[in-house]
């Protein structure tokens, strides 16, 4: 040790000329950096209530409250999250995972109150001083996601390969593909107020999850005895609505529970949905048509141990899930296999008998202790134009059914199909095969009033029809159809500019210096059915209470004014296969209220 | 690695060899040849360096598993020991006069998990709990979370809804199928 | 002149005290009046964490040591089991408050070994910049805060307005400041910030002139040597029999590195040298975290040099708020400035741990290793012996 060690510390006396580093609050300003996490900010404009952040909250910081002004609605639940900030610990997790990636925390961490309960607060409700703060915590980037983003794609048959066939283009999930889909689901619960019977959603999924296909196939049951069509042709509104579609693809919710119910073996249906031995209770329901509706009532009421007799008109059951989607899309041994289970149950179907015709709703009345009708809409529309009388003219209701009858239909070689539903599209289609098959070529047009963008067919129904070389060319009124010779010509259209007015009611705009021609020798109409109640006499009527746009009225259990008529499906409510089947399950609970009630 | 693992195998019957990485193997060994496998392995393969000492509730099988990890510093490898002992009679031989530190260890393991080293050090001196009358906290049947809410209070105010109830009963309250 | 020399020599004879019996055993007997009992702690000496001492003195010697913890327990390792593995991240941070990120990287490690993730390459050379950071800050406190245990609190206060430089870059890059929360499973919360580099050559640069100063005022200081040279001495036989690692260790002549020995991350492409010293006491162990600052400088500039500036920060994992994790066990490690920090964790193959158990260095260096050094030491030297081995109580007690 030398005099050197006693000195050179003397050394720290030179820090006395530098300038002082300490910052001056509050007279100084320190910002949080711009990716400080600090207090909560929450676009509620954004959010839709899904609570994922209160999932992943680790201290339970956050609460879902309603919050005044919004409303409940399909896709948002009204729910806002409201933060604790005696427990929050800005880990920032919450605005990660958010699926809308509405929640941020903001670069503010000076915050002085009196009062503690200041500290628990509705980001983006109650207003804060840095509730414009731009800087702060966002959900990072590049590709950095707490979920899968994107739909495990579902494998496909080429369009080469079945554009001359009727076989299943959706082959269906395996078992890791559904998992991995499955995975994606953030158990929000958002869904399940949009489909239309309420289904158990996420906690089907988590069955997938889990590989607890039975536990899934049971969940389905509750609300839906049909999994295996609804798997397949389900319009799914539910997926519009899914949290994690926000922001990337939603979940393929249809596919996913078409994964489970093919999973499942017919001879195991029984045992897992422990369907055996329903003891009988003596009354005795009638249903009138095999379509979703009817066959819904008939299991609930099979369930609860009714005698459940189905009349159906044509010679197999399913009604517009056999005689109108082609079997591309559902294949008939699917519809058999969900058919089949109900009538396991003890449900009874007499085939070719039309109620009306064969026998009338008032005997149906006197043999039965209630009567369920899920008639459906069979009556094709017209668009009135002139040509339409022309015998080369058809509906595509009918032509659909005689497909599926395998009766001969004409399959001209230039076809236009007027209609942009999900039913013109299946017609286009199938034409297109019939084409196919008969002239080794495709030269088929469909075109509707609305435009790409609003067409009510479903966009894979498009995308699919395109591949498979028909024209869809939407957006044009029809006009006339052109006969010459006693031949179809073609079909003259005009633009069409809008098609409701001010008020929403429909009435169509066009633009009539924007005329078209599409080339054809056959018109399909396909612009819609309507319904025919013919069968309901008119002592039975009288008790209907009908409203000014011609439908029955009947009451949330799906009651009419004659007590021991129930009325649902697509004459009530829809057009889809899921909302007839929410009816005839309400109408079940209904009528075994009105057996065992009287009300 | 491998000859010390074969080795051991069958000198002390070690079983359910895991090789996790190439610098660590996971070994299970009955509860009467642990001490004697640690000692060996310290002494003769040079694990000199006790890296931990812990333990595992398998409160489904009754079993509480201890773990023994050891390093050698040279080759720079891990051997991880593991010994399963009855849940409902806790009793493990101390290895304290291998490391003087593992007393700390078996310290802690007395009081979080009640687990017996009959002879070890200072065991039954409170380590981190003062006065503490429930069961050993780390146990997998003491819950944290009931215990929290019984001990402290709740904050008034709080209060929480389910998405899927709430759109229930604002969107579809009757639904009778529901 | 030799008798005043003799006068600033004077020693007591300390043969005499404490008294021993026949076997060379000390006779405690605190009713002999002769001993005093004294607390060192548990209040918060500043750079150390809550811990006590139970100390039994003979005159100014200390006879007995008992390291008492428990102040900062709060069973996190426990909490865990209860949590989801995302969940876990938030709170691990917290058995470490003054490298936090140290437990980020081994919960992510734990989790991406058990489930066999990789992580991108950009992720890697992130992780090792915020552990170096993480490394640097500490010591920042830690090397000066040796002198501030002997009163010298001046090249403390130099230290933490480093360290508050060093908490600006962090919160630029992960958005906190002392619980970074950045090394999440799968990867890493974000990229560098535009500019992030310069910034950090800005701060290095006052970080290496500080280390000039505080040479000159803590290194090459008199009194600073005198109180520290020869004290608290370990022998080397004690390094293994006591699980001792780190700085401590390698004070002792033990070149022993996590980065080195197992590599991780992307040690293995960085160019440095673990630096030993055989005195092993109080000043060689201060020289050591002193090198340690320099290693570590050149550490992050070299990262800085090679690391990718884009690319993915994290992998796709399954989804966070319903991971499970494939049933097994495994440990995972790391150099934290104090040493071998670890994280045993079990996953029973749900998207809970089963358990997760913290290896911290001062478990052992804090308690046993403690309690024997203290033994004949002046009581002055106590609290200097304590902050050199860099004790942490909340890793003991997590
Ligand atoms: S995760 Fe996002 S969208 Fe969902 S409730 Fe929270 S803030 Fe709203
Ligand atoms: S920042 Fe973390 S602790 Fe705070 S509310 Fe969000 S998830 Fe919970
Ligand atoms: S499917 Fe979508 S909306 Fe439904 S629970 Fe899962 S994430 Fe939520």
């Amino acid at each position: 040790m030398a005099l050197k060690d006693i000195l050179t510390p003397f050394t720290a006396w030179t820090n006395v000329f530098k300038p002082v580093v300490t910052i001056k609050d509050p007279f100084n300003d320190r910002p949080g950096a711009e990716r400080y996490r600090g207090f909560h900010f929450n676009d509620t404009s954004k959010c839709i209530g899904c609570g994922s952040c209160e999932a992943i909250c680790e201290n339970e910081a956050i609460d879902l409250v309603p919050v005044e002004g919004i409303e409940t609605k399909d896709g948002d639940s009204g729910l806002r999250p409201r933060v604790d900030y005696g427990r929050c610990c800005w880990c920032a997790l919450c605005v990660d995972v958010c699926t809308t990636a509405s929640l941020r925390l903001t670069n503010e961490y000076t915050w002085v109150t009196e009062n503690p309960e200041d500290l628990r607060y509705t980001p983006g409700v109650d207003v804060k001083p840095w509730d414009n703060n731009e800087l702060g915590w966002k959900k990072p980037e590049p590709n950095y996601h707490f979920f899968g983003q994107k739909r495990v794609s579902m494998p496909e048959l080429h369009p080469e390969q079945r554009d001359k066939s009727f076989i299943e283009i959706v082959k269906g999930y395996s078992k890791e593909q559904a998992i991995l889909e499955a995975d994606r689901c953030v158990e929000c619960g958002i869904c399940i107020a949009t489909c239309p019977a309420h289904m158990g959603i996420p906690d089907y999924i988590r069955a997938i999850r889990e590989d607890n296909i039975e536990e899934g196939f049971k969940i389905l049951y509750d609300t839906n005895p049909l999994p295996e069509i609804c798997g397949r042709i389900c319009t799914h509104k539910c997926e519009t609505v899914c949290s994690v579609g926000n922001l990337g693809e939603a979940l393929s919710i249809r596919w996913l529970k078409r994964y489970i119910a093919d999973q499942v073996e017919s001879e195991d249906y029984k045992r897992i949905l422990q369907s055996d031995g329903i003891a009988n209770n003596g009354k005795k329901v009638a249903v009138v048509g095999s379509g979703p509706a009817g066959l819904s009532a008939a299991h609930y009421l099979a369930l609860m141990g009714y005698s459940v007799t189905i009349y159906e008109q044509f010679s197999q059951s399913g009604g517009m899930m056999r005689y109108g989607i082609p079997e591309y899309r559902l294949p008939y041994d699917q519809i058999d296999k969900d058919v089949n289970y109900i009538l396991s149950l003890g449900v009874k179907i007499i085939y070719n008998t039309n109620v009306g015709k064969d026998i009338s709703l008032s005997e149906l009345k006197s043999k039965y202790d209630a009567v369920f009708a899920g008639t459906g809409l069979h009556l094709g529309r017209s668009t009135r134009i002139p040509g339409t009388d022309h015998k080369h003219v058809y509906q595509s209701i009918d032509l659909l059914n005689k497909i599926t009858e395998g009766k001969e239909i004409h399959v001209a070689e230039n076809i236009v199909v007027i209609g942009g539903g999900n039913v013109a599209m299946d017609i286009t289609r199938s034409l297109a095969r019939l084409q196919n098959i008969k002239y080794g070529k495709v030269s088929i047009i469909a075109t509707s009033l609305e435009d790409e963008n609003s067409m009510p067919a479903d966009r894979e129904e498009v995308v699919e029809a395109r591949e498979e070389m028909a024209t869809i060319n939407p957006g044009w009124g029809p006009k006339e159809i052109l006969i010459e010779d006693g031949n179809i010509k073609g079909l003259r259209v005009v633009k069409c500019l809008s098609i409701f007015d001010e008020e929403g009611r429909f009435n169509p705009k066009f633009d009539e210096s924007n005329t078209n021609f599409f080339k054809a020798d056959m018109i399909v109409e396909s612009i819609g059915q309507g319904m025919d109640i013919e069968y309901i006499s008119e002592d039975i009527k009288k008790d209907l209470e009908i409203n000014n746009r011609g439908r029955i009225v009947v009451d949330e259990l799906f009651q009419s004014g004659a007590k021991w008529l129930f009325i649902g499906g697509d004459i009530i409510q829809g057009p889809d296969v899921i909302h007839g089947i929410a009816n005839g399950h309400k109408a079940a609970v209904g009528i075994d209220k009105y057996l065992n009630t009287n009300i | 690695m491998n000859d010390i693992i074969q080795d051991i195998t069958t000198r002390f019957s070690v079983t359910d060899i895991i090789n996790k990485r190439e610098n660590l193997t996971f070994v299970t060994c009955r509860k009467e040849n642990t001490i004697s496998l640690i000692t060996h392995l310290r002494d003769r393969e040079k694990f000199t360096h006790l890296v931990l000492l812990t333990a595992v509730d398998w409160i489904e099988d009754n079993l509480f598993q201890l773990t023994y990890i050891l390093n050698n510093p040279t080759k720079k490898i891990d051997i991880a020991i593991r010994t399963m002992i009855p849940r409902d009679n806790p009793v493990m031989e101390s290895a304290h006069r291998l490391w003087e530190q593992v007393a700390t260890y078996q310290r802690e393991l007395k009081e979080m998990f009640g687990i017996e080293f009959p002879d070890s050090p200072r065991l039954n001196e409170p380590f981190i709990l003062e006065g503490w009358n429930e069961i050993p906290p780390y146990r997998r049947d003491f819950d944290t979370k009931k215990y929290s809410t019984e001990t402290y209070f709740p904050r008034i105010g709080r209060g929480t809804n389910d998405p899927e109830e709430y759109m229930k009963s604002k969107l579809y309250p009757n639904d009778p199928t529901k | 002149m030799e008798k005043i020399k003799n006068i600033f020599n004077w020693e007591p004879d300390r043969s005499l005290y404490p008294e021993k019996d026949e076997n060379g055993n000390l006779i405690v007997d605190l009713s002999s009046q002769k001993f005093t009992k004294v607390w060192h702690g548990p209040n918060h000496p500043g750079t150390t964490g809550n811990m006590a001492i139970e100390l039994t003195l003979s005159g100014d010697e200390v006879v007995e040591a008992k390291t008492h913890v428990g102040y900062l327990h709060r069973g996190f390792e426990k909490l865990m089991e209860r949590r989801l593995y995302i969940q876990c991240f938030p709170t691990c941070v917290r058995m470490c408050v003054a490298e936090p990120d140290y437990n980020e990287y081994l919960l992510a490690r734990s989790v991406e070994e058990l489930d066999n993730l990789e992580i991108p390459e950009t992720a890697k050379w992130l992780r090792t910049l915020v552990l170096e950071m993480a490394r640097l800050q500490t010591l920042l406190r830690t090397v000066p805060g040796q002198a501030g245990t002997l009163s010298l609190g001046m090249g403390v206060q130099w230290g933490v307005y480093l360290r508050d430089l060093v908490l600006d870059l962090f919160e630029e890059l992960t958005g906190g400041r002392v619980y970074h929360m950045y090394i999440i499973p799968g990867g890493v919360r974000g990229l560098l910030p535009d500019g992030f580099k310069k910034r950090m050559e800005d701060v290095l640069l006052k970080i290496e002139d500080f280390i000039v100063r505080i040479d000159n005022l803590i290194f090459k200081n008199i009194l600073f040597k005198k109180r520290t040279i020869g004290i608290g001495h370990i022998p080397a036989e004690w390094i293994d029999k006591y699980g001792v690692v780190g700085p401590n260790a390698r004070a002792a002549g033990f070149k022993r590195d996590v980065r080195k020995d197992y590599p991780y991350l992307v040690y293995d492409q960085l160019d440095f040298d673990i630096a030993t010293l055989t005195d092993s006491d109080v000043y060689a162990r201060s020289l050591i975290r002193r090198q340690d600052l320099i290693t570590t400088i050149d550490l992050i500039r070299q990262i800085m040099a090679k690391m990718p500036n884009d690319g993915d920060i994290k992998s796709p994992t399954p989804n966070v708020l319903h991971w499970k994790i494939p049933k097994g066990e495994v440990y995972v490690r790391s150099e934290s400035s104090r040493g071998e920090y670890g994280f045993y964790t079990v996953s029973d193959g749900s998207e809970y741990p089963r358990r997760i158990n913290l290896r911290g260095p001062s478990y052992t260096h804090a308690v046993v290793l403690l309690e024997k050094l203290l033994i004949n030491a002046n009581i002055a030297d106590v609290h200097s012996i304590m902050v050199s081995l860099q004790t942490c109580p909340p890793e003991i007690e997590r």
